[in-house]
Parts: structure tokens; sequence; C-alpha cells
């Protein structure tokens, strides 16, 4: 169909067309081209096929970090979101204060990862840490660490941070358990189910596609995830909490820009692949 | 509703209600605790800090800590870049989406879907894999170390969002309104600023803030593409106070309760918008 306003259409579509060709198209196409290349950045890139492949994958620390972004969106995925889940359920049944909690709830995801990663850095100090009082305070004091500096705890000690900020699954999922009508809840009352009951076979049925989108979602933060870690550890010790972003930045300021890329094309294929695998089987699933 | 709360708890019974309850006050707990403690703290000496319980209220509240946080470490010239990079990249993120989402939600031609799918599908991608070509192609604009250059990134990383939102809202608003305007003789762009962009203000509006909420936030791409204090922004600041204020820990603190103030601020007035954002972006998947 030709459409009479055609070239007014266009000129509307051009910024955000040239946005988006700049900022999205051109730099993956770039990253997954320069992947194949040994690069500095100065010279020109010079064609290696897969050796940055090769070489990452041999790298114990490369693997280390995919490992620690896979457990990243497990975590996120496979804890989170049913942490979410629970309070959206709770939530949605409208206990006293319910608004108030929501809202409280969601704050952390107004505020920024550097004022969060160093107020827990301070939280998990050593010397004059709150989490050590704590724990001296309750009788545990044996069990005062440097959490962030033990290679044991750190990369625990990083997701804790992270996990229990359920407010943005909690938020999209209870939106979507708030739409599913009382009546529904009603006539199981009346056949006699619980709540427990109620939640198994009505909401958790009907919650199933945005579960599997917040999953998708939750994974995909996974993969990428780089800022609080980067900010608390800085991916130490001893590379014990690094991830592939991590390795990325590294990369980059040591002006290997063709292993930096592989690792960028990395990220993107491997974690489009996995969502894509999981997402899969999660909507498979929930067809039977 | 107050029979239907007494049924509940019946039905829950004690182990439920107890449950419930804890889960509660547990997230309520571990979301406002660490941010209350920072509060106080940021309020101590460094020797209280140091030596005092770490839940002791401080035996004089040191408001000095706030004012050597503000003189000490250039925090007005940060806080003022932060606001100009905020504001002007989520201008330039809402014009663009709003014209591209008024072509697409308002007109038809043969690549509405297709168009609307690719610029939606850009939230998939993992912004830091990219990393590299961003640094190179504002390298190349001469826009590094410049406030410019974080405008237009984080205007750009946002488009898909911000076009999502935006066109949802727009294609709720009435036909008959634009082919009214067009009988009084609107011209195409005069539908857009006279009829649509005016009733899109509640759309537009949501993803503006949660667009100045991300910018104020932002840090990864603040760090890779400024180099000195010129175009260094509030984020980035903080992170550098660590080495200026080796023996002065509490105004640090001081300084992280700053950076929040803003977008505590804006959330405690508009949470309602953001949160409905939140939705709306996400129901559909």
């Amino acid at each position: 169909m030709q459409n009479k306003n055609g070239k007014m259409i266009f000129i509307f579509l051009l910024p955000v067309l040239i946005l988006f060709s700049a900022f999205f198209i051109y730099p993956l196409a770039y990253v997954i081209a320069t992947s194949f290349s040994k690069w500095n950045g100065f010279t020109a890139p010079q064609f290696v096929g897969f050796d940055n492949y090769k070489y990452l994958f041999s790298d114990e620390n490369f693997r280390l970090s995919l490992r620690n972004n896979i457990v990243w969106a497990g975590v996120l995925g496979f804890i989170q979101v049913p942490l979410a889940c629970i309070m959206a359920m709770i939530l949605a049944r409208r206990p006293k204060g319910w608004k108030f909690l929501r809202t409280v709830y969601f704050l952390p995801n107004v505020i920024s990862q550097v004022a969060l990663a160093m107020m827990w850095t301070a939280i998990y100090n050593a010397q004059n840490g709150v989490l050590n009082a704590l724990l001296t305070f309750v009788g545990l004091g044996h069990l005062t660490n440097n959490w962030l500096g033990n290679m044991d705890t750190a990369f625990a000690a990083v997701i804790f941070q992270q996990v229990f900020y359920i407010g943005y699954f909690m938020i999209v999922i209870l939106a979507s358990r708030l739409s599913i009508p009382d009546s529904y809840y009603e006539a199981a009352e009346l056949d006699g189910a619980n709540i427990l009951q109620q939640e198994f076979h009505i909401t958790i049925p009907m919650l199933k596609p945005i579960l599997i989108t917040t999953i998708t979602l939750a994974l995909a933060y996974g993969m990428r995830h780089f800022e609080s870690t980067f900010l608390m550890t800085g991916g130490g010790p001893a590379h014990s909490t690094s991830v592939m972003g991590i390795m990325l930045y590294t990369d980059m300021q040591a002006l290997r820009y063709g292993e930096g890329n592989a690792i960028g094309a990395t990220l993107v294929i491997f974690g489009g692949a996995t969502i894509g695998l999981i997402r899969y089987f999660l909507t498979k699933n929930s067809d039977n | 509703m107050a029979s239907k709360v007494v049924k509940e708890k019946k039905r829950l019974g004690f182990l439920g209600t107890f449950f419930k309850w804890f889960y509660l006050i547990f997230f309520l707990c571990i979301t406002l605790l660490p941010l209350i403690w920072l509060f106080i703290t940021s309020f101590k000496t460094n020797l209280e800090f140091e030596t005092a319980s770490a839940f002791s209220l401080p035996k004089v509240w040191q408001f000095g800590n706030y004012v050597k946080a503000i003189s000490m470490s250039g925090l007005p010239r940060l806080f003022l870049n932060s606001i100009i990079v905020a504001v002007f990249a989520t201008a330039l993120n809402l014009i663009v989406s709003a014209m591209g989402a008024f072509a697409i939600a308002r007109e038809k031609f043969k690549l509405n879907n297709l168009l609307l799918s690719v610029i939606m599908s850009g939230v998939l991608i993992p912004i830091i894999a990219l990393m590299v070509p961003y640094f190179r192609l504002i390298k190349n604009l001469f826009l590094i170390d410049n406030l410019g250059g974080l405008i237009l990134v984080y205007s750009a990383i946002n488009l898909p969002i911000s076009v999502y939102l935006i066109h949802g809202f727009m294609s709720t608003i009435p036909k008959e309104l634009e082919e009214a305007a067009v009988i009084d003789g609107c011209t195409f762009s005069q539908r857009f600023t006279k009829v649509i962009f005016p009733l899109s203000q509640a759309g537009l509006a949501t993803a503006g803030v949660l667009m100045f909420i991300y910018c104020w936030n932002e840090f990864t791409y603040a760090m890779l593409l400024t180099n000195s204090e010129r175009a260094r922004t509030l984020q980035l600041g903080i992170r550098y106070f660590k080495s200026q204020f080796v023996v002065d820990y509490t105004s640090m603190l001081a300084a992280i309760v700053i950076t929040m103030i803003p977008t505590i601020l804006v959330y405690v007035f508009m949470h309602d918008q953001i949160i409905g954002g939140m939705t709306n972006g996400a129901v559909k998947g």
C-alpha cells in the first residue's frame, strides 16, 4: 500500500533509524566482525580466524567468568524470580499496608548501583562493617569475616547483595496477578480450596506467560551482569567473582580489542542461545 | 473487604499467617535497614565510626560531614554535570522516540510491524558487550570526555524502551481526533505537534521519568567515555571519593547519601507513574 504521507513518515522515522543503526545494528556487526581479528585499536585489524575464541575457551579465568555468569543467570532466574513471585502472591491479597510495602520493595531500583555497592562494601567491611557487628551481637562472633576479601565468601557476598532486590520482577508479576479476576478465587474458595491450593491451581497456571518472560529477562540480566560486581570487588579476589563483562573491560583497557570483542560476541551469542533454549523448554512444558 | 480479610486469615492458619508476615518484614528489613544504617552513620564522627558500636546513634549529629562532602569533592560540579546529561539525554530520547512512535503508531505503511519489532528487540542486546564499538564511535565523533557523548549514548541506549512505551500510549488515542484535525487543515507535522504529542503527555512523562532515573544512575559508560572532571558525572565522581576521603570515611558516606536524594525524591513524588510504566512495558513481554 502506497501512503501519501510517505515522505513525511520517512522524515519522522529518520532520527530513530539513524540512532538505532549507529548504536545497535552497527556495533553488533562490528563486535562480531572484529572478534575474528587481532587488533590493538591503532594498526589495522588482522584476520586470525577463530584464534581469539580458542584462546578464550582455553583460558581458565574466562571459563571461570563464564561459569560465574551462568551462576548469576541461574540465581536471578530461579531464585530471585520465585522470591518475587511469592511476594506478588502475598501482596495481591492486599495485606495491611500492601501499597506502601510495594513502594518500599521497589525503592532500591531507583538508587544507583554505585551507591548501593559502596553502601554494601561498608556493610561487608572486615574492621567496622555492620554485618560483622551484627554477627558478634547475636553471639556468632566466630563467623566474622572479610566478606569481600575472602575467596570463599566473595562470590556469595556479591550475589547476596543483589538477590533480595526483587522490586522490578515483583512489580511486573504483581501487575499480571492483579489482572486475574477475584471471582476465580471466590469460586475456588466455595469449593473448599485453601490458599495454597488456590495459588498452585489458579495463580501459577495463569501467571505462566509472565513468569516465562521474567525468567527470560532474569537470565539475560545474569549473563550480562557487570556493574555491582565490578564496583564491589572488581572481579577479585583471585578472579573468584569475575564475570565476562569484567574480562571484556580488562581486555579493552589493555588494548586487546580483538579478544575483548570475542568476549562481547560470546556474551551476545551464547547469552542469546541459552536464553532461547530455556525459554523454549519452559514454553514447551507449559503447553503440556 | 474486612470480612474477606478475616476469611483469609482463617484459611491461612497460624503457620501461613506467620510465614506471610515474616516474609513481608524480612524484605522490608533487607531493603530499608542498610539505607537507614548508611543515613545514621553518615552523621557520625570518624572516631565514633571506628570505635563505637555500629548500631549506636551519633552522640552529636555531625551535619558538618555534609558540608565537607560538598566542599571537598567538587560535588556541585558533578551534580551539575549529571543534571545536564540527564535533562538533555531525556529530551533528545523523548523527541526522537515520539517522532518515530508517531509514524509507526498513527500511519499504515509496509514496514510498521517489522520496524517496531526490530527496535524493540534492542532490549535483548547486552549493552555492555558493545563497550569497544561505543568507545570508538564516540572517539571518532570527538565526544570523548564531553557531556555530549554521554547524552548521545544514553538517549540511544534507551530508544527501544521509550519507543515501546510511547507507541503503546499513542496507539490508544482515538483516530477521530486526528481525522477532525485533518479536516480542519492540519498537515502531517501539525497532527504530531498539535494533536498527538500533547495528548501523549502521560506516556511521555512515564518514559521520561524512567529515562531520567537511568541517566542519573548510569555508571559503566560514564566511566568509559570520560576521563577528567570536566565531564564526570556524580556516579563516577563518588567512585573517586574513596581515594579523596581516605581519612574521612563518614563524609564519604554523606556524599553517597547526597547522590541518592534526587532519584529518591523523584520516586516519592512519581512512584505511581514509575510503577505503572514498568508494568506497561513488561506485561505484554
